[in-house]
């Protein structure tokens, strides 16, 4: 098998990992330990695998993984910082907004990349920034309300 | 699922692509966002050669014209200020459907046209906008009409650099409609249309583009030539939607039937041309 480097930042940590040229960026993460990273319809469909590349939700079943050189990648595993949750990460503890957590990572990072870029979103933004993520326990709606409780920095 | 890949390379430039694209023969592909080409899972594929470094993502004017760069995303094109202006942001309307958020941060509009499908949403806008598209290969560069773009369904010609759509007629009016099991779902039907009415109300200048109805993304000229000359009106419309009927080949698939997708074809059109003779624009 032909291998190839790639470097690149994981939360905020750089890498360089040897990869095969087809490598998906999902596979490599997972490979590396980045469970939350999680791997579902692998056809950008359920949005599982959701990670920030650039600051930017991207599924990362559809990425290969030598297109991430460079980049600077945000997996779940990178939002907390010094055992502090992330306040979207409490919005979502005190709504009651998980259930099996299978999609939990995705729907934050969706949630994350839409608060950085516009702080106080609408209703329907929210909504459409998590519509490329499936939850199959829960629904929506404690999702949403975890997300716009979050913008409105009370977290409640 | 790619573990037949052998080489994966991030061109800089064009030229550089096309070299690699001609070295690697037919076991050479060119990737951008991936949404297709991985999805597809082809394992004949050899070499990737990814042109998202290739100097291809942008927008900007040429001459009088609007360029886009082969691999500028969904995103970029839904959130930019220059198309969101043009034509009514039917363009961008379009874009803004095409897949969830993450896909749209993937997915490029050189790969919606090069994938060749004839659902591609951006397709039918570029269509009602007379847009070029510039290929390029080992002689050099030329631009071609993206209705000679199509030969077939997932049939597509070398690699696409740009998007070149011309200065729309004054005044025009303009409509993109979709209709698929939810916003961002692909297309079951879609459609396009460009209207510009004349002191008298009558239609000086028409475009008709349906996509998912044919084996490419199409114009309905022989509609678009009916409604010349004539006030947008219900008899008038009731004409033209009989002669899309006429002009569509639609087949029966997992997502549709022929003759559901016949049927919608009149409804997307009529609510297209009603929606531009009511000059309200493209709600965004």
């Amino acid at each position: 098998m032909k291998t190839m480097e790639v470097r690149l930042h994981v939360n905020g940590e750089p890498k360089q990992w040897t990869i095969a040229p087809g490598d998906l960026l999902l596979d490599v993460l997972r490979r590396e330990g980045y469970f939350g990273v999680k791997r579902g319809c692998e056809a950008g469909e359920c949005g599982a695998c959701t990670v920030l590349v650039g600051g930017k939700p991207i599924n990362s079943c559809l990425m290969f993984a030598a297109q991430a050189e460079g980049a600077e990648v945000l997996t779940i595993e990178g939002l907390a910082h010094g055992g502090k949750l992330d306040p979207l990460q409490e919005a979502f503890l005190d709504h009651g907004a998980v259930q099996c957590g299978f999609c939990t990572p995705a729907m934050i990072l969706n949630a994350k990349a839409l608060l950085n870029r516009n702080p106080h979103p609408s209703e329907d933004e929210v909504r459409e920034a998590l519509a490329g993520t499936f939850c199959r326990c829960t629904g929506f709606r404690k999702p949403v309300e975890a997300v716009l409780a979050a913008a409105r920095g009370s977290g409640r | 699922m790619f573990d037949t890949v052998e080489a994966f390379y991030r061109p800089d430039t064009v030229r550089e692509a096309l070299r690699l694209l001609q070295n690697g023969k037919n076991r050479a592909r060119v990737v951008a966002g991936g949404t297709d080409l991985v999805v597809e899972g082809d394992r004949s594929i050899r070499v990737l050669i990814d042109i998202t470094r290739a100097g291809l993502s942008y927008i900007r004017r040429k001459g009088k014209a609007c360029v886009i760069g082969a691999t500028t995303t969904m995103a970029t094109i839904e959130n930019s200020p220059a198309i969101r202006a043009l034509a009514g942001g039917t363009l961008a309307r379009a874009a803004a459907t095409c897949g969830s958020v993450q896909i749209r941060n993937m997915a490029t509009l050189g790969g919606n046209l090069a994938n060749g499908s004839p659902a591609a949403d951006t397709a039918t806008p570029l269509l009602a906008l007379d847009a070029e598209v510039v290929l390029a290969d080992a002689r050099g560069r030329r631009r071609i009409p993206l209705t000679e773009f199509y030969s077939g369904p997932r049939k597509t010609k070398t690699l696409i650099v740009e998007v070149a759509i011309p200065v729309p007629p004054r005044g025009a009016r303009w409509s993109f409609q979709k209709l698929g099991r939810t916003e961002d779902d692909i297309s079951l039907v879609n459609a396009a249309a460009g209207l510009q009415l004349d002191s008298k109300g009558r239609a000086k200048w028409v475009r008709i583009a349906l996509g998912a109805v044919a084996p490419t993304p199409i114009r309905a000229v022989n509609a678009e030539k009916l409604l010349l000359g004539r006030k947008v009106d219900r008899s008038a419309l009731a004409q033209v939607c009989d002669e899309v009927e006429r002009e569509v080949r639609p087949i029966t698939d997992v997502r549709a039937s022929a003759e559901y997708r016949r049927e919608m074809c009149r409804v997307l059109v009529r609510r297209a041309l009603e929606e531009c003779a009511a000059g309200t624009g493209c709600s965004l």
